[in-house]
């Protein structure tokens, strides 16, 4: 583990969260983050939502592929074993769990990874969801690795707190009901812009995340107002100059 | 796990259809609300983002009241669950933190007759239909079940509102239209919300349309939703603005 990487991501988080933050955008962050610091090669966060299906909220890459196995994960995989039991899933060797999951482990495999962790995101007594981290080499991964993992995860979990006060579980229901919806709003915005711009989705987010950044804009309020046509987005839909 | 609460919810929905003898409206959501959610009342509220809203349909007078007094006052749930795009519960409308939030509201919502309030937004990214909201006459939270079937609810009056909306371009026409099938909740795919996006550019119309000519066309060819928007994504297929329609029709 890379110290002064994880003590500069840790600056970077608290950072983002004291002032006015997208919590999207964030925790794309967070997922990115992960990644380099626990050396996975992807990382992604699963919500749980209370219609019954886990749901992406952000991940460090915006592959199909990748957000393929976190989809299948609505009926079997490490994501869904942790949420159920509100303990760390981890797999050394993907290649050792075709009979546990017999349709996510050879698709994970098929994408390039050989191993694979999941850590619960927890409010309390209550799991809401869980990181999910997968490496393209089979191994354990070390309890140093974990101790970070977890403590990442349970910063996406407050990051999700972060813009009210949480007093009753109505509240966290709200706040992650709203996140949700801010997802769905940026993948409209990507889709637009994709098509506007010829970009690939990757791409897309990219260039969203750029202009919201250097404008000072919340991802999400960007994306709502490029879909809705509601504001000028001077620049924006513009090529990007190579 | 969300397909057989999608399926059953819609049961109930349609059941209020066959019962009222019409097809599935807006109206059937409410009514199903009450033994779904276990609530004294509900009403749907249309609101876009270009005016202001509605009331579409209620299930008594009580549910009509809080509507009107949340278009009156300006404050109330359904106002900030449409600000916020999430739902806004107040399980009990006496507590100090809701006095403080509504102080217009919240004593004129009980002297009606409400004494717990969820409002739930009718959005799917910035798809904005309105708020459909219920009442109990006694406070009390919704329990994690109620919440789930709730939210499919919500889904699924968002859906109803969309198509039963007379696009310039053609919608989808009637629920009744599909068979009677439920209408395809059943889940949240980036690539439908992403091909909805792109549709946007291929056909010039707006979001909310653009949703609804990308369910017709899944209909129309009997494929699967992720799979039309797959192949949208992948761009193995184009939809074609209809030449015949003016680009700004719709909006």
């Amino acid at each position: 583990m890379d110290g002064r990487l994880l003590s500069e991501t840790f600056v970077e988080l608290a950072d983002t969260m004291v002032v006015g933050f997208d919590v999207i955008d964030f925790l794309h962050m967070l997922t990115d983050r992960s990644a380099q610091l626990l050396n996975v090669s992807a990382a992604g966060l699963l919500l749980a939502d209370p219609r019954g299906e886990l749901r992406v909220l952000a991940a460090s890459s915006e592959q199909a592929r990748l957000l393929e196995l976190f989809q299948i994960q609505n009926d079997q995989g490490p994501c869904l074993e942790c949420f159920r039991s509100g303990k760390p899933v981890a797999v050394a060797d993907l290649a050792t769990a075709a009979r546990r999951w017999p349709r996510f482990a050879p698709a994970a495999q098929e994408a390039g990874f050989a191993s694979v962790q999941a850590l619960p995101m927890r409010l309390r007594e209550q799991i809401i969801g869980a990181l999910n981290l997968f490496r393209a080499a089979p191994g354990h991964f070390d309890q140093a690795d974990m101790r970070v993992g977890q403590a990442l995860a349970d910063v996406a979990t407050i990051s999700l707190l972060n813009e009210r006060s949480l007093r009753r579980s109505e509240t966290l229901n709200e706040q992650l009901q709203s996140a949700l919806n801010s997802r769905v709003t940026i993948e409209q915005a990507k889709g637009k812009l994709a098509e506007r711009l010829h970009l690939d989705m990757d791409q897309a987010f990219n260039v969203l995340r750029r202009y919201a950044r250097t404008r000072n804009i919340r991802l999400s309020d960007l994306a709502r107002a490029f879909v809705d046509g509601s504001e000028a987005l001077p620049g924006l839909i513009e090529p990007p100059s190579s | 796990m969300l397909a057989g609460r999608s399926a059953r919810v819609w049961s109930l929905v349609a059941a209020q259809a066959a019962r009222r003898g019409g097809a599935v409206s807006a109206e059937d959501v409410c009514a199903a609300a009450l033994t779904a959610v276990a609530v004294s009342g509900a009403g749907l509220t249309a609101a876009t983002r270009a005016g202001s809203g509605h009331v579409m349909c209620a299930t008594d007078g009580i549910s009509e009241q809080i509507a009107e007094l949340e278009l009156t006052l300006g404050e109330g749930p359904a106002p900030d669950a449409a600000t916020a795009a999430g739902p806004v519960l107040a399980s009990d409308l006496a507590a100090a933190d809701v006095e403080i939030r509504w102080p217009s509201f919240a004593p004129a919502a009980r002297q009606a007759g409400a004494s717990a309030i969820f409002a739930f937004p009718l959005q799917i990214g910035a798809i904005r239909v309105g708020v459909l909201e219920m009442y109990r006459s006694e406070p009390g939270p919704l329990d994690a079940d109620q919440l789930g079937d709730a939210l499919v609810l919500a889904d699924t009056a968002a859906v109803l509102l969309l198509e039963g909306t007379n696009w310039a371009g053609g919608g989808a026409g009637p629920m009744a239209s599909f068979g009677g099938q439920p209408p395809y909740l059943a889940l949240h795919r980036a690539e439908i919300d992403q091909a909805t996006g792109m549709l946007t550019e291929q056909l010039q119309v707006g979001i909310e349309e653009a949703f609804v000519r990308l369910r017709a066309y899944a209909y129309a060819q009997e494929r699967r939703l992720t799979d039309v928007a797959g192949d949208i994504v992948a761009r193995r297929l184009r939809l074609e603005a209809d030449p015949d329609i003016p680009a700004d029709g719709a909006r």
